[in-house]
């Protein structure tokens, strides 16, 4: 039995250790807005947060994580700004990319509200998307800072 | 966990079968003019819109584009608008593609007509029914906003539509004038957005069913070679492993969950047949492209006397390109779920080819059409690639014979190996100019595999082989269009924007060589090659005005512009450049792109993304993207060598819309193909830099420099 807390719930999973991460959220836990893309820890369609962390799940074996706390897309408030920002430039197109874009996004501003658009960028291009929203992933940040009152 | 009931429950069918118990008979296609709204649409007591959509939703905003033009007739409130799949049927193909498919860029172009009529023809019957019900003259009635009103009285449409079904359905009604158009033309919410950032929204990866199991299959690792003989018995031993057997594709190994079936994948041993393309690596395949341009093909186009205004032009230019397979790399790979039983099989997939899909199942599964159940659901990114069914028929096989639910996925490196990519090809261009740098002759000659012959649609001359080229805007005296096929056993698939992906590239790049050999200016010399264009000239004229072209290179960067007719859409693109000389590296940083997509464009900022999407997917292409090959299979099987453009690397993109007259042109692809060419053209000008292959990889651009 591996003890995990996922958006602050927690669960007794009985899986070998080295199940990654991912794929206990999806498959055991029944989350599935935490998406595989690559397997490699590449793509970053998998992101989630450990304790504050976003972390690449379906490179992150189970036994990693035992008793910590993780995030999800799902664990991020609807009204947060980030995800209303999202809503409100229509940035998602095909979708699939979004919930590791969105949690990797909520980590940086939380980490740094104030992040400028340079370090925007830079941690947003250890994301893929193949619809090409960076530009509007880029606005949605930004509108999200102001949502929040940041200057920047 | 998503039971079967629920799913269905949550694509409206349900509430759609409720209402045609009301005796009502379904309308076959025959009657084309009669659209039966039950087969499409439920209004439910609580006044929500449910809207069974026929095309698949991959990212391009169809839900959202089509939903539109149904609410905007029958005068509805978006916010109470619902879009559900609708199952692969008959009922649901479009009638101009003669099969439900979603392809193209044609789902606003093919539907818009029809979507109206559907959301005339029922808020008529609602107007009806009140009539009716209140005893008061039609005319005394409007139907607004999801309400009735008339007489003093107020009901929903929610409320008036249980009988408004009832009544006769009117033969064609009266559209609105677009000047009364409430959602046609305006930048309204997606409706899919909200589910896509909460993480709700259900791609075919993500459908559970009860007992379901899952599956991997191993693929060759070259093209053309087969499964010999494997060894199964490790890979049972391995904790989950439920089976393993031999499918037409691969070897499946089912496990209780992803990642035993992966487990015991790795402890399989197969063995393949030689691969008929063993000695086929990089260099292999490019010499056998170039070779194959000496041979003759089949002759598409032959105007004039190309052949002997060229050889006895003064000036002559010649282009020789070379340009790569490509990925589709969808971010959601394949996967499909099939629980396929000995009387019925239910299917969810996120695919864009309804009509095969189901014929396939069929095949399989020897049931009969109407014994098959097929749910889309999103589809995590499609670009073409899931028009392709044999990931749902390899789910299908691995069903019958476990004979219960199972989900099959596709690894990234599953997804890379199974191919069906876009085409490889050799094209060689050569042009006369006259004294005053006019272009008087073109010649052209492209080998590539037919995309159409491996979707079962064989031709003489491969419609995709020669798009863009065939059929250039450009009036050229004499003219010659050749095709020489490809037979490779590497399987070939429509990849977004077709063969225009890279046709746009070989023709935009050689128009301004000529320009150049010419003493010309590229922009001016291809409004005069348009002089009998008027749509296609002005998009050339705004793309050059709004990217500032007349005032030469920008802030020290170098500037290139190419154009291109593709999906019935007109598209110019102006990119601008620099070039690091010591790396080799490009950066683009911005580019100004104009689209003329006819005098009807239902929402502009849909269409904006679209652009914006194609300009980062084809600069992507052009820049990184190339499928490697050794011992006839892929190396590049995951992202670090199959790399994409990202965030740091995408340019400033602003897009204009102007509107021109005639038929409405797509959006989904038409947007990809100016922009690598527009790209090399400015290293042309920038650099003296002739870019006869894809990528301009660092590396590459090096040994042009």
């Amino acid at each position: 039995m591996t003890e995990i807390y996922i958006n602050g719930n927690l669960y007794k999973v009985s899986l070998p250790e080295d199940t990654p991460l991912l794929w206990v959220i999806r498959e055991h836990i029944g989350l599935t807005g935490t998406k595989f893309g690559c397997g490699k820890g590449i793509c970053g369609a998998c992101t989630v947060l450990l304790e504050e962390e976003p972390i690449r799940s379906c490179i992150t074996p189970l036994k990693a994580v035992k008793g910590k706390r993780i995030t999800t897309i799902e664990g991020i408030p609807a009204n947060h700004p980030v995800k209303r920002a999202w809503v409100e430039l229509n940035v998602p197109q095909c979708g699939y990319c979004q919930p590791g874009q969105i949690v990797e996004a909520y980590a940086l501003l939380k980490k740094n509200p104030r992040a400028s658009r340079e370090e925007i960028v830079r941690t947003m291009s250890s994301h893929l998307c193949r619809c090409g929203t960076y530009p509007r992933i880029l606005r949605a940040i930004l509108r999200a800072q102001s949502m929040m009152g940041v200057k920047t | 966990m998503i039971d079967r009931r629920d799913f269905v429950k949550l694509t409206g069918l349900s509430l759609v079968l409720v209402l045609t118990e009301g005796g009502f008979k379904i309308i076959k296609g025959a009657q084309e003019e009669i659209i039966n709204p039950v087969l499409w649409a439920n209004i439910t007591k609580d006044n929500h819109l449910v809207f069974l959509v026929n095309k698949s939703e991959m990212g391009q905003g169809v839900w959202t584009g089509l939903a539109m033009l149904v609410a905007d007739e029958l005068d509805f409130p978006w916010e109470r608008v619902r879009v559900r799949s609708a199952p692969a049927g008959p009922q649901y193909i479009d009638r101009k593609l003669g099969m439900q498919l979603t392809g193209g860029s044609t789902s606003v172009r093919n539907m818009y007509d029809f979507l109206r009529q559907l959301g005339a023809t029922m808020r008529e019957m609602i107007i009806n029914h009140a009539s009716e019900e209140w005893k008061v003259p039609r005319e005394r009635l409007k139907a607004k906003g999801g309400y009735v009103f008339g007489n003093g009285k107020k009901a929903s449409y929610g409320e008036l539509w249980e009988g408004a079904v009832k009544l006769p359905i009117p033969h064609k009604v009266k559209l609105k004038e677009p000047s009364e158009f409430i959602y046609i033309g305006k930048n309204i919410p997606r409706i899919d957005a909200k589910e896509k950032v909460d993480g709700s929204a259900i791609f075919g990866i993500d459908v559970r069913l009860k007992d379901m199991v899952y599956a991997v299959v191993e693929r060759p690792p070259a093209f053309g070679c087969k499964l010999k003989s494997f060894d199964p018995s490790q890979a049972k031993q391995v904790e989950g492993v439920i089976d393993v057997f031999a499918i037409s594709t691969g070897v499946a190994v089912c496990g209780k969950d992803f990642y035993s079936a992966q487990k015991g994948r790795e402890s399989l041993k197969v063995e393949w047949t030689e691969s008929s393309i063993k000695d086929f690596n990089d260099q292999k395949l490019a010499r056998y492209y170039l070779n194959a341009l000496n041979r003759a093909g089949a002759v598409a186009r032959h105007d004039g006397n190309p052949e002997d205004v060229i050889s006895k032009a003064k000036v002559k230019v010649e282009g020789v390109y070379l340009l790569p397979y490509l990925y589709h790399a969808t971010m959601e790979p394949m996967a499909c779920v099939a629980d396929v039983r000995k009387d019925k099989c239910v299917v969810y997939a996120p695919i864009q080819s309804q009509t095969w899909a189901l014929k396939t199942v069929s095949k399989i599964t020897g049931l009969d059409e109407k014994d098959i159940e097929i749910y889309t659901t999103y589809l995590g990114g499609g670009f073409g690639r899931k028009a392709n069914v044999e990931f749902l028929r390899e789910a299908v096989e691995v069903s019958k014979k476990l004979g219960r639910p199972v989900k099959l996925i596709y690894t990234r490196e599953d997804d890379v190996k199974s191919g069906w990519y876009r085409p490889m090809n050799a094209t060689k261009f050569v042009g006369a100019l006259d004294e005053k740098g006019r272009v008087v002759a073109i010649h052209h000659k492209i080998a590539v595999p037919a995309v159409f012959e491996w979707a079962g649609m064989p031709s003489k001359i491969d419609r995709a082989a020669v798009e863009g080229i065939e059929n250039m805007p450009y009036s050229v005296p004499n003219l010659h269009v050749e095709f020489v096929k490809i037979d490779l056993p590497i399987p070939v698939w429509f990849w977004r924007s077709v063969g225009s992906s890279h046709n746009a590239f070989t023709l935009e790049t050689f128009i301004d060589r000529l320009a150049k050999a010419g003493g010309r200016d590229p922009v001016e010399l291809r409004l005069e090659l348009l002089s009998k264009n008027p749509r296609a000239r002005r998009v050339v004229e705004v793309c050059a005005e709004k990217s500032g072209w007349d005032k030469g290179s920008h802030r020290g960067r170098a500037m290139g512009l190419a154009y291109h007719f593709s999906f019935g859409s007109h598209v110019a693109q102006c990119a601008e450049v620099s070039l690091d000389k010591k790396t080799g590296k490009i950066r683009v940083h911005k580019v100004v792109c104009v689209i003329d997509l006819g005098p009807t464009v239902v929402h502009p900022d849909l269409v904006v993304s679209q652009m914006e999407s194609a300009i980062v997917m084809g600069l992507s292409a052009s820049l990184k993207e190339r499928v490697s090959f050794s011992e006839g299979g892929p190396q590049s099987l995951n992202f670090d060598t199959y790399p994409l453009l990202i965030m740091e690397e995408t340019p400033e993109i602003e897009v204009h819309i102007v509107k021109g007259q005639g038929p409405m042109g797509g959006v989904g692809e038409p947007g990809l193909p100016p922009i690598a060419p527009a790209v090399a053209n400015a290293l042309l000008w920038g650099y003296g830099i002739e870019v006869n292959q894809l990528p301009m990889t660092p590396d590459y651009i090096k040994t042009l420099l």
